[in-house]
């Protein structure tokens, strides 16, 4: 608007520069100094759209000589850069309706965008249209180049995007499949329940059934060694028996329903205690329980959980020192527990459960709660492995964890974490 | 359908059992007993219908029941069973390897008696001498259902 306001201004020095009829060239007169200030391209037409007067820099941008351009229809000037029909349009109407032409945007062949300006004045019965034009290629380009990276950017959000897209699509895709993969495993693993209880117990029990009645109706014509194999044999069965039942022991505690109830631990704790009551006595051992708490949890599994515990200890004795178990219970945050898996600010339950018998070679902690894994022969301690793979199951359904250590000859220690917020 | 040689002729038993051994354990295990017994058995479900709703048949004063078998199973024998007049009074026990809850509840719910679970034939003897005394005494009736599965090693 700048520029406007400069043509205003130049407008009245102009009347005075047409009253004398001035010719270009001739220099330094009140009109000419005005018009050679302004900073831009500037003509003035007449009424018939010939060039009536320019100033040098609109020379020096269009590349014109001053005479071949005075007096000349401005649509046909050299280069047929103004041959423009609406631009034609927009100055007669600028002419006729004696209005201003603001900002009408003109592209020249040599890429350079121009902004033309345009006002009528008239002097007497004539009228001429005053025009000014700013280069703005600059500009032009500088917006081009934004509007390029912009929609670069635009183009690298979306196959961004894309990407992002086919990423979620396939992993989408993948979690189906898993989806899948474990509902057919899931339904695999219920007809191995029913296999391991039904189809692979028949033929057991049957092998069992027989060779007793063996021993029971032929004796008589066994020899010593006869009878001797006879009763591996039904150990034997006895033992694959085990082995069936503890499995699906095993593969039932991942599968049952999951139900938490506030729990009195010390309960739980005494109902064991009692199962276990005679073989402790035989021992001569003992118990030394401090108050445990009150948590939620699936009792069942709890109380399976705890007696295994025992049963383990009460196992893994060591011949003439009387067993003692330690069962301690507390409640504490994550942050204040010695353990770096559990959550700082979570609030755990945490059960430390010991003994003083056999204990274990501290390598093994993380082994002996992998099914099937052993660390003694059967010969020395009956058992088929899979007691503390299942209270790790069992841990591990109430969101905890269950460690263990030990020393051998030094007592084995479990330590049990499990979050007091259930879902 | 084989019929075997009576035992000793009292108390007329009926086995739908499809798998020989079991019946030969069936048999083993009556034979160590002292009730006078005679003993039916029929090959599957199919053959046990045939032969429970023959005009003028024997009805056994005990039906022990498999439940895998071929044909027509043991769960499908209870329905027909409980459904006919002439039938439904007779007491079936179940007779089978697994012993699933939800299994046994819809026998119970059924009508069955009795489920027994096939263990070693020690267990089967305590069972079957369990249920003869109470068939001799007139006193067998269905249980409550925590009484339903037979537990043998109780009656040690």
């Amino acid at each position: 608007m700048v520029v406007f306001a400069t043509i205003a201004q130049a407008s009245s020095a102009r009347e005075h520069a047409l009253d004398k009829q001035l010719l270009p060239g001739q220099k330094n007169t009140f009109f000419q100094s005005i018009v050679s200030a302004l900073n831009i391209p500037f003509i003035i037409l007449d009424s018939r759209f010939r060039v009536y007067y320019q100033n040098d820099l609109f020379l020096k941008k269009f590349n014109y000589k001053d005479e071949s351009i005075r007096g000349k229809l401005l649509f046909k000037l050299e280069g047929q850069q103004w041959d423009n029909e609406h631009l034609k349009k927009e100055l007669k109407e600028t002419l006729e309706q004696n209005r201003d032409l603001n900002n009408f945007e003109l592209q020249f062949e040599n890429h350079q965008n121009m902004v033309l300006n345009a006002n009528c004045v008239a002097k007497g019965n004539r009228k001429f249209i005053l025009v000014t034009l700013q280069d703005i290629t600059e500009i032009k380009r500088k917006q081009h180049r934004e509007k390029e990276i912009l929609k670069h950017s635009i183009q690298v959000h979306e196959s961004e995007k894309q990407k992002l897209e086919k990423a979620v699509k396939r992993r989408t895709k993948q979690l189906e499949m898993k989806n899948l993969e474990l509902a057919r495993a899931n339904k695999e693993l219920e007809s191995f329940n029913y296999i391991s209880s039904h189809d692979l117990q028949e033929p057991l029990r049957k092998i069992q059934n027989l060779s007793s009645l063996i021993l029971k109706e032929e004796r008589k014509h066994l020899s010593k060694t006869g009878k001797d194999y006879f009763k591996r044999m039904q150990l034997t069965a006895h033992r694959m028996q085990s082995l069936i039942e503890d499995l699906l022991a095993y593969s039932r505690t991942k599968n049952a329903e999951r139900k938490f109830e506030n729990t009195d631990l010390n309960e739980l704790l005494d109902e064991v205690r009692e199962e276990y009551e005679e073989k402790i006595l035989e021992k001569k051992g003992e118990i030394v329980a401090s108050k445990l708490c009150t948590a939620p949890v699936i009792r069942f599994q709890f109380r399976q959980l705890l007696h295994n515990l025992f049963s383990n200890s009460l196992k893994f004795t060591i011949e003439g020192r009387a067993p003692i178990i330690r069962i301690r219970a507390s409640i504490a945050s994550g942050a204040d527990l010695e353990y770096n898996k559990l959550n700082p600010k979570t609030r755990y339950c945490h059960i430390t459960f010991s003994d003083n018998g056999i204990g274990f070679d501290p390598q093994y902690s993380e082994r002996i709660f992998e099914v099937f894994q052993r660390l003694h022969t059967v010969k020395e301690y009956k058992g088929t492995g899979i007691g503390l793979a299942i209270c790790k199951r069992i841990v591990e359904n109430h969101n905890g964890f269950i460690t263990a250590s030990g020393k051998i000859n030094k007592g084995a220690r479990f330590d049990i974490y499990f979050p007091l917020n259930k879902l | 359908m084989k019929k075997t040689q009576t035992i000793k002729p009292f108390i007329h038993l009926l086995l739908a059992e499809d798998d020989k051994d079991d019946r030969f354990f069936f048999r083993k295990a009556l034979k160590q007993l002292d009730h006078k017994v005679s003993l039916t058995m029929t090959d599957d479900g199919t053959q046990l219908m045939n032969y429970l709703t023959k005009k003028n048949s024997l009805l056994p004063d005990v039906l022990f029941l498999d439940l895998n078998m071929p044909c027509k199973n043991g769960l499908e024998c209870l329905v027909e069973i409980k459904q006919q007049a002439r039938l439904k009074n007779m007491p079936v026990i179940i007779y089978s390897t697994s012993v699933h809850n939800d299994v046994a509840d819809i026998l119970y719910k059924n009508g069955a008696h009795y489920y027994v679970r096939k263990t070693d034939i020690e267990n089967l003897v305590l069972a079957l001498d369990k249920i003869l005394k109470l068939v001799e005494k007139k006193e067998l009736v269905r249980p409550l259902k925590r009484d339903f599965v037979l537990n043998v090693l109780e009656l040690h």
